[in-house]
């Protein structure tokens, strides 16, 4: 059937398509005139206005000879420390690791510090050795405000610096500066590797609360590397954290509508009654958002079984018929 | 009148089966939905390794919303111009609604679909199918259904303070709600589960039907894959209106490359978006 198609094809005559070219060219211009003007349009629209909600502290200037003082001092230490395997028993019998990445340090933001700007009491030459592994987390607060004053001050008065004045929640006790900044590969809050970390550290501690906000668009996005979508830190507050429940919280009802407006200008206070915190699977959810999340979840699994079914037969029957290769595709 | 044979007076004779607005419309159907996965589906998948590297070449996650709203504006276009169409068969040219040529399921969908099963387990030979399978008509329908609410929701995010300044802010949750999961559903039954087999894979038109890029199919073919609505309008004497002369050797060949190039190319979106969705279950 083939040869006898192919060469009846070839006596195909004139066959124009006058109209239709028109027609086409006129379409193809509208869809060209569309998605110019909607470039246009999604340019001005998407634009979201970032406010920079984290305060920094600019490192003072180090003289040169300052500077390399204290690199001097850290290569010191870190002739010891910088071996594998180093570490001490502290006094619950539990062994502590004291090795410190050299390089992770030293590109990080306080790379350019000597050990002994954070560990304070320590002498210049071999050190006793320190029996309580505790010892440092219990000082790195007090170690952080030598720099970080105005940030302390505002942690002081958080929810989270309330907690370090007794009590435990969960089990758990108050995140101190290092729980949320990390130590020795401490990273400039500017930088989109913290930002991107940020929600793994809140979830630490508010794990259900991390998994529910990736799954928004601001979470999406961040995980993806857009730096300019919302963390846990830019609705929620950092230093100065509370509660959403205190009036004086970034989240009160009171001040909500302030915190989506740094980034959403527009916003209303309908815009802010959006939940962030929401599995949709959940039983909890809002009605309507668990009947939308379980009518699509069971429409995925009919229709892919129904439809994979279908295709498998169908496929069965053609190989089994040799229906395959018989001049298919026309 | 044509009684079924390939030439008439010495001219190869077509089946003429979409016009050519509806062929275009076809084409912004490929182009929009090739691009909202390329540019949307990543979010969905946020910790696959493909979502960053996709993320990365379209120049980060800002760059692809872009681009999304982009393709979702060709998305709006072939919307209205098929409800355009469509107002125009039901009202200006009063074509029928419930007939069996029609894009509306009816009964007759039912049956072939049972008739098709049966087929499938060799139990009867193949069903007599018309104009529209039940399986395009699906394909369509669903497609229709989706567009709206993948489009309604996509809007309400595009526009979050306009619309939470008619709706609570719970119409938000919904709404990225359905358009993750509609995305996700659409993504499975074009690429896997249905479009791109019941159109392309089947042993009729594998491995692609150039139906859809060219508009028509050769006389033989039809008759074998459409014998309802040949057997039909061989009785009615309407076979002329969809029987023409073929087109030119040289508008065959340009139907060919654009069949063969859409093909690889959707073969290589599918492929990529498989590895996106499959890989964080193994890594």
């Amino acid at each position: 059937m083939g040869d006898a198609r192919n060469s009846a094809w070839c006596l195909a005559k004139k066959f124009t398509f006058p109209v239709r070219s028109i027609v086409t060219g006129a379409l193809l211009g509208l869809v060209l005139a569309l998605l110019v003007s909607s470039a246009a349009f999604a340019v001005t629209t998407t634009a979201v206005t970032t406010t920079a909600v984290t305060t920094t502290t600019t490192a003072p200037s180090l003289g040169q000879q300052e500077e390399q003082d204290a690199v001097d001092l850290t290569d010191r230490c870190l002739t010891c420390h910088a071996e594998k395997g180093i570490g001490v028993v502290d006094a619950d019998g539990k062994a502590k690791d004291l090795y410190i990445a050299p390089q992770p340090y030293k590109d990080s933001a306080h790379g350019l510090l000597p050990c002994n700007a954070c560990h304070t009491g320590f002498s210049h030459d071999p050190h006793q050795m320190v029996s309580n592994g505790e010892f440092f987390a219990q000082t790195a607060n007090a170690a952080c405000r030598n720099c970080h004053d105005d940030q302390f001050e505002m942690y002081k008065q958080s929810y989270h610096g309330e907690l370090t004045r007794g009590g435990t929640v969960d089990g758990k006790g108050a995140p101190v500066c290092i729980d949320c900044h990390g130590t020795h590969a401490i990273q400039k809050v500017d930088s989109l590797e913290y930002k991107r970390s940020i929600p793994l550290v809140c979830g630490q501690c508010h794990g259900s609360r991390e998994s529910t906000y990736l799954d928004t668009y601001h979470g999406k996005a961040v995980t993806l590397g857009r730096e300019a979508a919302a963390t846990c830190v830019d609705c929620h507050g950092d230093h100065s954290i509370l509660p959403v429940g205190n009036p004086q919280s970034t989240l009160s009802s009171a001040n909500i509508l302030g915190t989506c407006q740094q980034c959403h200008p527009d916003a209303t206070q309908g815009f802010t009654t959006f939940l962030v915190h929401v599995k949709p699977t959940s039983l909890k959810a809002p009605r309507i958002v668990f009947l939308v999340a379980f009518f699509y979840l069971s429409m995925i699994i009919v229709v892919f079984l129904f439809g994979g079914i279908h295709t498998l037969l169908y496929i069965y029957r053609g190989l089994k018929d040799g229906l395959y290769f018989k001049g298919g595709g026309h | 009148m044509t009684n079924g044979t390939d030439a008439r007076d010495g001219v190869r004779l077509v089946y003429h089966r979409f016009s050519a607005f509806h062929r275009f419309n076809h084409y912004l159907v490929m182009i929009s939905f090739f691009g909202l996965v390329m540019t949307g589906l990543p979010l969905k998948f946020k910790t696959s390794h493909w979502s960053q590297v996709a993320m990365d070449g379209l120049g980060g996650v800002a760059a692809a919303g872009f681009l999304h709203r982009v393709f979702a504006v060709v998305n709006i276009l072939y919307f209205v111009l098929e409800g355009s169409y469509m107002f125009y068969y039901v009202v200006a040219r009063k074509g029928p609604i419930f007939h069996e040529d029609s894009i509306v399921p009816g009964k007759k969908d039912w049956q072939d679909m049972k008739g098709m099963f049966r087929w499938f387990l060799g139990k009867s030979p193949k069903p007599q199918l018309n104009r529209f399978t039940y399986w395009e008509k699906f394909d369509f329908w669903a497609l229709f259904a989706g567009t709206v609410l993948i489009g309604g929701s996509g809007l309400m995010m595009w526009f979050p303070e306009a619309t939470t300044r008619i709706l609570p802010g719970v119409a938000l949750n919904v709404a990225l709600v359905l358009h993750s999961n509609e995305a996700f559903l659409a993504t499975g039954v074009i690429f896997i589960f249905v479009h791109f087999f019941s159109a392309h894979g089947r042993p009729e038109s594998f491995p692609a039907d150039q139906v859809i890029f060219s508009g028509y199919l050769p006389v033989e073919h039809y008759i074998h894959e459409r014998p309802m609505e040949y057997q039909n309008r061989l009785k009615a004497g309407t076979l002329d209106q969809v029987v023409r002369p073929a087109p030119s050797a040289a508008k065959r060949r340009l139907f060919s490359w654009i069949t063969a190039f859409v093909t690889v190319f959707a073969f290589l979106v599918s492929a990529y978006t498989l590895l996106l969705i499959l890989w964080p279950l193994f890594f």
